[in-house]
Formats: C-alpha cells, sequence, structure tokens
C-alpha cells in the first residue's frame, strides 16, 4: 500500500490541476461565446453579397473573368485552417489527418498549401510539404484585415495560374457538442443563375468592373467565414476537453482519497494492535 | 417626402442600420450620389468617403471605407467594409492614425506599399472630415 504522504501529495497536484483545467474551460467558454456573435453578425454581409453577385452574374459574360474560370485541374492549392494550440481534444489531429489524406490522394508534389495556424503550419512542415504561406499567432486580436491579408494572396495564387483550383479545410461549428470538418472548394466560383432580376437596371462602373471588385470581397468574407467557424469551434473543443478532463480529475480526486483513508485506517489498526498487544505482555 | 427601406450591413458589425428614410447620399467612384424614393434599380461601387441620409428630416453623417449600393424595388441596401456614424468617430484616435499614415508615408520605400499607404491616408482624413460633422 502507498504510504500516506505520497497519496496525500498526488491528490494535492491534481488538485492544482482540475484548477487549472476549470479555468480554461471558463477562457475558452467566453472566447466561444464572442466568436459565435462575431459569426452572427458577418452573416448578413456575407448573404447580401453573396445575393448581389447573384443578381449580377446572369448579366455577365463569364469568360471575361479569371476569378470564374474553370481550368482542367493539374495543381490544387489547399488552405488548412487549424489553431495555433493544442489541448482542444481531437480538433487539430481530426483536421490535419483528413487534409492530408486529400492531399496524398492527389499528390503532395501537386499541392500548395496555405497554413493557417501554428499546428497545421509545424504539421505540414515537419512532413515536407510544399507551404507556400502560413499565418500564425494572430487569433487573439482576429480582426477582417487578416481575412482580407489571406485572401488576398490566395486570389493572386490562382489568378496567376499557378494553381487551377484552391480548397479549403476548416473545422465547421455546428453547435457546441459538435464540430465538422470540411473541405470545400473556393476557386473558381461556381454560381448558379437566377432568373427574374429586371434587365432594366443601373450599374456604375460596367457590369464587368463591379464583378471583378465584388467577387474578391466576397473571398475575404468567406476567408474572414472560416477564420471565425474554425475559432469558435477550437474554443467549443476546448471547452469540451477541458470540461472532460475537470471531471476526470474530480473522479480521480475521489478515488485518491478512498485509499488514502483505507491506507490511514490500516496504519491506525497497525497500531492500535501493536498498543494492544504491548499492553498485554505487560500485564502477564 | 417619400420614403424608403434602408439596410447598411457590414462584415463586422452585422446589420446595422434599418429603417425609412428620405434621401440617402453615398460617395460614387465618380462623385457623390444621391438617391431618393423611386430611384432606378443598380448596383454602384462606392469608394471611401461619407454617407449622408436624412430621417425624418434629421440629417446623419457617417464615415465609410467604400463597398457596394444596390438598389432593389423600394429597399436600398449599402454593402460596405466598414461605417461609423459622425458621432461614434474618436476625432483624436482618427487625428492620431491620420500623423501615422503620414509618417509612414514620408518614410515608405517600397511601391506596393504606397497604394496602402495612401489609402490608409485617405480612409484617416475621411474620417477626421466626418468626424467634425
Amino acid at each position: 500500500m502507498a504510504n500516506l504522504k505520497d497519496i496525500r501529495d498526488r491528490i494535492k497536484s491534481v488538485k492544482s490541476i482540475q484548477k487549472v483545467t476549470k479555468a480554461m474551460k471558463m477562457v475558452a467558454a467566453a472566447k466561444m461565446r464572442r466568436a459565435q456573435e462575431r459569426m452572427e453578425q458577418s452573416r448578413p454581409y456575407s448573404n447580401s453579397l453573396a445575393e448581389v453577385i447573384q443578381h449580377l452574374l446572369p448579366d455577365v459574360d463569364r469568360e471575361m473573368l479569371p476569378l470564374l474560370d474553370v481550368r482542367d485541374v493539374k495543381r490544387k492549392a489547399y488552405v488548412v485552417v487549424s489553431a495555433d494550440r493544442g489541448l482542444a481534444g481531437a480538433f487539430n489531429t481530426n483536421l490535419l489527418k483528413i487534409a492530408q489524406k486529400e492531399i496524398d490522394e492527389f499528390g503532395k508534389e501537386n499541392v500548395d498549401l496555405f497554413c493557417i495556424g501554428k499546428k497545421s503550419r509545424d504539421h505540414f512542415k515537419r512532413r515536407d510539404y510544399n507551404i507556400i504561406e502560413s499565418h500564425v499567432e494572430f487569433w487573439a486580436e482576429m480582426k477582417f484585415e487578416n481575412a482580407m491579408m489571406i485572401g488576398r494572396s490566395i486570389i493572386d495564387h490562382f489568378t496567376s495560374g499557378q494553381v487551377d483550383e484552391i480548397h479549403v479545410a476548416y473545422n465547421y461549428f455546428l453547435n457546441i457538442a459538435h464540430q465538422e470538418v470540411k473541405s470545400e472548394s473556393l476557386l473558381p466560383l461556381v454560381y448558379e443563375s437566377v432568373e427574374g432580376v429586371s434587365h432594366n437596371r443601373l450599374y456604375e462602373p460596367s457590369k464587368e468592373e463591379l464583378v471583378t471588385s465584388l467577387i474578391p470581397r466576397h473571398l475575404n468574407v468567406q476567408m474572414w467565414k472560416y477564420l471565425l467557424e474554425s475559432y469558435a469551434s477550437e474554443q467549443a473543443a476546448r471547452m469540451l476537453s477541458m470540461e472532460n478532463a475537470t471531471s476526470n480529475a474530480q473522479d480521480m480526486i475521489k478515488d485518491l482519497t478512498l485509499q488514502f483513508n483505507k491506507a490511514r485506517q490500516a496504519a491506525i489498526t497497525t497500531e492500535m494492535l501493536e498498543i494492544v498487544g504491548g499492553a498485554e505482555a505487560l500485564g502477564k | 417626402m417619400n420614403v424608403f427601406n434602408l439596410e447598411i450591413v457590414t462584415p463586422i458589425r452585422g446589420a446595422l442600420d434599418k429603417g425609412q428614410v428620405g434621401y440617402v447620399r453615398c460617395p460614387g467612384l465618380d462623385g457623390s450620389f444621391g438617391i431618393m424614393a423611386n430611384h432606378q434599380e443598380g448596383i454602384f461601387a462606392l469608394t471611401v468617403g461619407e454617407i449622408k441620409l436624412t430621417r425624418d428630416g434629421q440629417d446623419e453623417f457617417l464615415a465609410t471605407g467604400g463597398g457596394f449600393a444596390e438598389i432593389m424595388g423600394h429597399t436600398v441596401k449599402l454593402l460596405v467594409e466598414s461605417v461609423e456614424k459622425s458621432s461614434e468617430i474618436d476625432a483624436q484616435r482618427a487625428e492620431k492614425s491620420l500623423d501615422r499614415a503620414r509618417t509612414r508615408k514620408s518614410e515608405q520605400d517600397s511601391e506596393l506599399n504606397e497604394v496602402r499607404i495612401e489609402a490608409s491616408l485617405t480612409r484617416a482624413l475621411n474620417r477626421l472630415r466626418v468626424s467634425k460633422r
């Protein structure tokens, strides 16, 4: 049986770990709520923008726009949105596993990578993938400008013809308990045409110019959405795993306390036996 | 005055201003233009500048970083990347960012940065101007 001091020390250390996991859970919960709010706020803009583009596209000659250009796919680019930090359950692992599988299926030498978040950068760097750009350590003060910056370089990569398709792998925020790894194609843009838009409309500047400036904005907003979804998912995953850690620590404390009491009882019993034995020996 | 629906939508603050207004003046690429009720439908690009709107006879001024205006039926939607009411703008902060942009302009080196510095300079100037309304 372990000695009393050892058990007491273990109980102490488990308790202090529990304090840490509890605090991390609360922090993650607060951050998640904020991210969720931002997600909701960005939705009207992205929906309206998509609508405007849809109203506009039937009137526009698709051939003229490099961002709508569907080419034979010889090279692809992947944007992998992960977190900067771990301790978030299977959040990063699942994402990286799925992204890597898809990339390997296409052939890793034909894929350019944009890594967002430290975890994805480190993962692919270690395995010698072709990383074009990585963006790390901006989550704490995430701004729309980050999304614009990332969006711009991705668009350049596509329009300059270095890749023929761009995919994004990220964690989609279903709800607090569920996040889903999604892999979507971002470029070339595919839009369904809608009917019933009046043709008697004013455009200033020309339709083509409007579309060419609308679409990059749309992509920025899309990028912003991916960042927010991923961030909210990360915090939700962390919250859940820290919640589990806290309750595991609770169980452990319970077990250890039981063990401690048993050991203490056993020590008292032996001591009493010794005293009784001694007294009997004296009395004879 | 006939009124129409106005919606201002931004990526960060969501759908901001909803309501009935009589008149909106927007900064178009070739200068400002006004929209009143029953305007012809269309889509217009907006640049950095000032939005003026008249609601119940009261004028309101907003600074914007550019975007689009869509007129559909009796609704005007302004999709702008940033928007601030004149009363919300902190004039001191605007002045500081203007100074920052000016210093950066005087010590800039690369070609690519020039465009962005110029843009931030215009934005700062615009915010400062609108804040004085």
